[in-house]
């Protein structure tokens, strides 16, 4: 039956409602977990904690488990929803502006909003930041972005076509990888946690 | 590790290993099954009568799509002014779904009885193109009522009847040209198809990104 929207079964205004509730959610739930917290974020860089990391990869897991048996179900038409093309170079340098932003900053964009929204200061300036960012990027676009924003251009690439395994045994394989960082993360935090004086985690407010 | 990220990290696996048995992610065939494709021939829905053809195509309903489902010898020699020919057997081709495919129209499947255009129907339905219609007794009942029409029997008078009579009547006049300027059976004939239909709206692109 789905995706909703591209197979017209709601209209556009429904659409953006769903949007727009599932967005409470969202900001809620990110909120309720402690992701509006710069040091709780941050710390998956320096390995003190690594809430981060595991919901991020229990959360694709999920996604990608969930989609592939919902298609196979019937329930979703996998062909008719959207992926982008790739452009790994392009990709590439944003990741790394982004990782950067990120444990510089202690948010990414959307815990950004999330904790604006609850009042911290650090966190309005980091969406000023963000906005001076998008601003300076479209003003310098034409003589400087405009050619790497194509670089690296691969077309529509779909991984298990282009390494030539079937679809489940590569979700098979991306789970036992998602399960071995889960692992491994813990591990370092609990290493961390162990060195660390009990002022320095209450001065984290984790 | 706490007890949670034992069970989050089983479920994960479990879910993995299940992946491996599922085939490749390929568009889902709509294929209606025997069970419901039977429950759909019993329905009188898809009927439409030669007397609502005829009033519609006498107001001039720019949504109506005449599909003459005969070979096209006989879709030469008659047919129903402004109806476009699609053999039965290549109903599906795809430089026909214009006309099948889409929901902006009233799209009427005809045939010489029912059985051509019910068969053309039926193709359809279990492809999943909905919201066609057949004329009910096809081109033998059209002649009946409409080119033809009998007044009602002296043991049937009704006001419904006569009503309908004096329409069938009417629309007689309309399609021959009897009585009225001169206009030959031949030639409205020969002005075949006038209907242009639009293609489907197009399917709104889906675009996304990451917070």
């Amino acid at each position: 039956m789905g995706p909703l929207f591209p197979q017209e079964i709601i209209n556009e205004e429904f659409n953006l409602i769903f949007a727009f509730l599932i967005g409470i959610g969202f900001g809620f739930l990110l909120e309720a977990a402690g992701f509006t917290n710069t040091r709780k974020l941050a710390g998956v860089f320096y390995g003190y904690d690594a809430t981060v990391i595991k919901v991020f990869f229990t959360a694709a897991l999920t996604a990608l488990i969930g989609l592939f048996i919902m298609h196979n179900l019937g329930w979703i038409d996998l062909t008719l929803t959207f992926y982008p093309k790739t452009f790994w170079i392009a990709t590439l340098v944003g990741g790394i502006i982004m990782g950067a932003g990120f444990v510089i900053g202690g948010f990414c964009p959307g815990t950004s909003l999330s904790a604006a929204s609850t009042g911290k200061v650090d966190a309005m300036v980091f969406i000023g930041g963000v906005l001076l960012g998008i601003f300076g990027f479209i003003f310098t676009y034409d003589f400087l972005w405009k050619e790497l924003r194509v670089a690296g251009a691969m077309g529509k690439v779909n991984i298990t076509e282009w390494l030539g395994i079937l679809e489940g045994v590569f979700i098979f394989l991306f789970v036992l990888m998602g399960v071995a960082m889960f692992y491994l993360f813990q591990k370092w935090q609990d290493w961390w946690q162990k060195r660390m004086s009990k002022e320095d985690l209450d001065e984290l407010g984790l | 590790m706490k007890k949670i990220d034992v069970i989050i990290i089983g479920l994960l696996i479990l879910g993995g290993v299940v992946s491996i048995f599922l085939p490749n992610v390929e568009p889902h065939k709509k294929i209606i099954g025997q069970k419901e494709l039977l429950h759909e021939l019993n329905k009188e829905g898809r009927y439409i009568t030669t007397d609502e053809v005829a009033r519609m195509i006498m107001e001039k309903d720019p949504s109506l799509i005449l599909v003459d489902v005969r070979s096209p010898e006989e879709y030469d020699l008659f047919t129903i002014d402004g109806a476009i020919n699609i053999p039965v057997d290549s109903i599906l081709s795809p430089s026909n779904m214009v006309y099948l495919d889409q929901d902006a129209y009233t799209t009427v499947l005809f045939s010489t009885g029912n059985s051509l255009a019910d068969q053309a129907w039926l193709t359809l339905e279990s492809y999943g193109y909905e919201g066609n219609r057949v004329m009910k007794g096809g081109l033998n009942q059209w002649y009946q009522t409409i080119l033809n029409p009998k007044p009602p029997s002296s043991t049937e008078i009704t006001r419904e009847a006569e009503k309908q009579y004096l329409f069938r009547k009417a629309a007689q006049i309309y399609f021959t040209g009897i009585q009225v300027s001169g206009g030959t059976k031949a030639q409205a004939a020969k002005s075949k198809p006038v209907v242009q239909p639009v293609k489907k709206r197009k399917k709104k692109p889906v675009s996304g990104g990451c917070g």
